[in-house]
């Protein structure tokens, strides 16, 4: 095939219906300190189509960070391919529109903030795209209200709690108008309300704007939450089904040192005492009336 | 070493229009050897009240004695209490600075003027503590290393000084289940072997309900309740106005309870909460 064929087959390839997101053989590794090279990701298969819900879990030094920092070009493969709505991430001349189509949140809302108030810091990612002033006000404003911030506009970001500086990060990650929002461990660092608020606006944006959903988490609680579930361990994808189909391999589960939420675990540890319950009882609520 | 805190107050930048009370009044008493949550929704002064009892921080007002000496003075006697209190941050990368895992560790220790097969003894067993394999770690750049990782590692170099007084700020956020688990085991017979005093500051109920024997909660800056950690933190009005949940295994047992199950619902974990449950069924032959 000549230069030309293949780079016409890429750019058909880029119009047609393939999923929005699509890792191909996906390898990367890291440089060690005096030589040699860490694996982090050893050739990933996967795809996540728009509008999906995605937990994705795994053990520390797994590659999960590794994995979404590809997804908008953040780091780029050693080997491998990531397409994102259609475009290669390994493009130069792609980044800057995967990045518009791919927002980032990232567990540390301290290190984020740019601006000294909230809506400042909100209009920093599209005032980069080169909007004018009355698109820019709309978005920033859409994106503010769309967290529950709307109030909190003119605040300066770090007199916020946990859970509203997540949220303002969030909203920074909307006003590009995103297709998709990755968030790595967002909530590890909140108290439970500021986690339940963002675990909520991360619902309504999935549901109500039809936003893809990528949500990095240890808390198998948090994971049973979302509508498909993966699990990485040393560099790859191990499981990949709903939250009740993966936990539902109990024992894999403990080898991979991942646990079970709690109603998973209590009603197992009735089981094992004779107790008679049904299979895929998530939520403390089920459990509940299970046994009532 | 007692920990006593006096009508203890903060404020950040006092006399400024930014200025900001974090703690107001707080009485407290540490004994050696206690196990001690706090507990508070984020903003309460929890990690304020924890770098004053390391000393790091002036009182505004009121005092934090170290076995009867101030802990922010500076004397000698000050600074040797000072030694003996461990402090692993919220932020580990706000503490690692070193260019590789095993010198990030024995950093600590090196000060204290061990010899270096002593100071080699530690880095192993503190690595060993927080679950990192030695042999992978040899040659790893700390700041290349995932976040629960570095949280691990950043925990290391503080248990690899020994402290008499250890206060660890959110030890298991970014951990996972499994990482987690072992490492609150193995701090917990570390605690009981060397009668260490625990100071757990965290927002994870699960954390407090397995490490600490007595929770103290605050609330903007005060303390809203301080008590042994299976009353506190059963206590669902209290946790409610902190805008905290009950554990999930205690919101199962209130749960139960309320349609009829004769339960205790102050079983904090889920082991505790599987066991009563199922007794309550058995002695009722299995009908409930």
């Amino acid at each position: 095939m000549s230069k030309k064929q293949a780079l016409g087959n890429q750019a058909l390839e880029s119009q047609g219906a393939r999923p929005f997101i699509e890792l191909r053989a996906l390898t990367h590794a890291y440089a060690l300190e005096g030589g040699g090279e860490v694996r982090a990701l050893q050739g990933i298969d996967l795809t996540i189509e728009r509008g999906e819900f995605v937990a994705l879990v795994g053990p520390n030094g797994s590659g999960k960070s590794t994995l979404v920092r590809h997804l908008n070009g953040l780091l780029l493969p050693t080997s491998g391919q990531v397409w994102v709505d259609g475009l290669l991430t390994a493009h130069p001349s792609s980044l800057w529109k995967i990045r518009e189509r791919v927002g980032m949140v990232f567990q540390n809302p301290e290190n984020q903030f740019v601006a000294s108030t909230v809506e400042e810091d909100v209009a920093f990612g599209p005032e980069n795209l080169g909007l004018p002033p009355d698109e820019l006000r709309r978005r920033v404003d859409d994106a503010l209200k769309l967290v529950g911030l709307t109030e909190y506009a003119t605040h300066p970001p770090h007199m916020l709690s946990g859970g509203q500086k997540q949220r303002t990060a969030i909203a920074g990650a909307l006003a590009t108008r995103p297709a998709c929002i990755i968030l790595d461990e967002p909530t590890s660092m909140l108290d439970p309300l500021g986690r339940r608020r963002t675990l909520e606006t991360l619902r309504s944006l999935n549901q109500d704007q039809g936003i893809t959903i990528l949500l990095v988490t240890q808390s198998m609680d948090e994971a049973t939450a979302a509508e498909r579930m993966l699990v990485m361990v040393r560099g790859r994808v191990v499981s990949d089904g709903t939250p009740a189909e993966v936990f539902g391999q109990g024992q894999r589960l403990r080898e991979w040192g991942l646990g079970l939420p709690s109603a998973l675990e209590i009603a197992d540890r009735l089981r094992e005492r004779g107790l008679n319950l049904p299979a895929g009882l998530l939520t403390v609520e089920q459990l509940a009336s299970a046994l009532c | 070493m007692l920990i006593s805190v006096e009508g203890l107050g903060y404020t950040y930048a006092p006399s400024t229009p930014l200025a900001r009370t974090a703690l107001r009044g707080v009485d407290l008493e540490i004994r050696q050897g206690e196990r001690v949550g706090i507990l508070g929704p984020t903003g309460s002064g929890k990690s304020t009240l924890a770098q004053l009892i390391a000393g790091l921080l002036r009182p505004t007002s009121g005092h934090v004695l170290l076995d009867g000496v101030a802990a922010h003075a500076r004397t000698a006697d000050a600074r040797l209490r000072r030694l003996k209190v461990g402090m692993a941050f919220q932020y580990p990368e706000h503490q690692i600075f070193e260019q590789t895992v095993p010198r990030e560790v024995a950093f600590g220790p090196r000060n204290l003027g061990l010899n270096d097969a002593e100071v080699e003894a530690r880095v192993a067993w503190a690595l060993d503590i927080v679950g990192l394999d030695p042999v992978e770690m040899a040659d790893r750049v700390p700041l290349t290393l995932s976040g629960g990782e570095m949280r691990r590692l950043a925990l290391a170099g503080i248990l690899a000084m020994r402290p008499p007084v250890l206060i660890l700020d959110e030890p298991t956020a970014n951990l996972d289940p499994r990482g987690r688990q072992e490492l609150l085991t193995r701090v917990l017979t570390w605690q009981a072997e060397t009668e260490l005093t625990l100071i757990v500051i965290s927002h994870n109920l699960d954390d407090l309900a397995r490490l600490a024997e007595r929770v103290v909660l605050l609330v903007a800056g005060q303390v809203a309740a301080d008590g042994p950690a299976r009353e506190v933190l059963s206590d669902r009005p209290l946790l409610e106005d902190a805008s905290f949940d009950v554990p999930p295994p205690v919101a199962l047992l209130q749960a139960l309870r309320q349609s009829g199950w004769a339960v205790a619902t102050n079983r904090l974990l889920a082991e505790e909460a599987a066991t009563e449950i199922a007794q309550v069924w058995s002695s009722t032959g299995g009908m409930v």
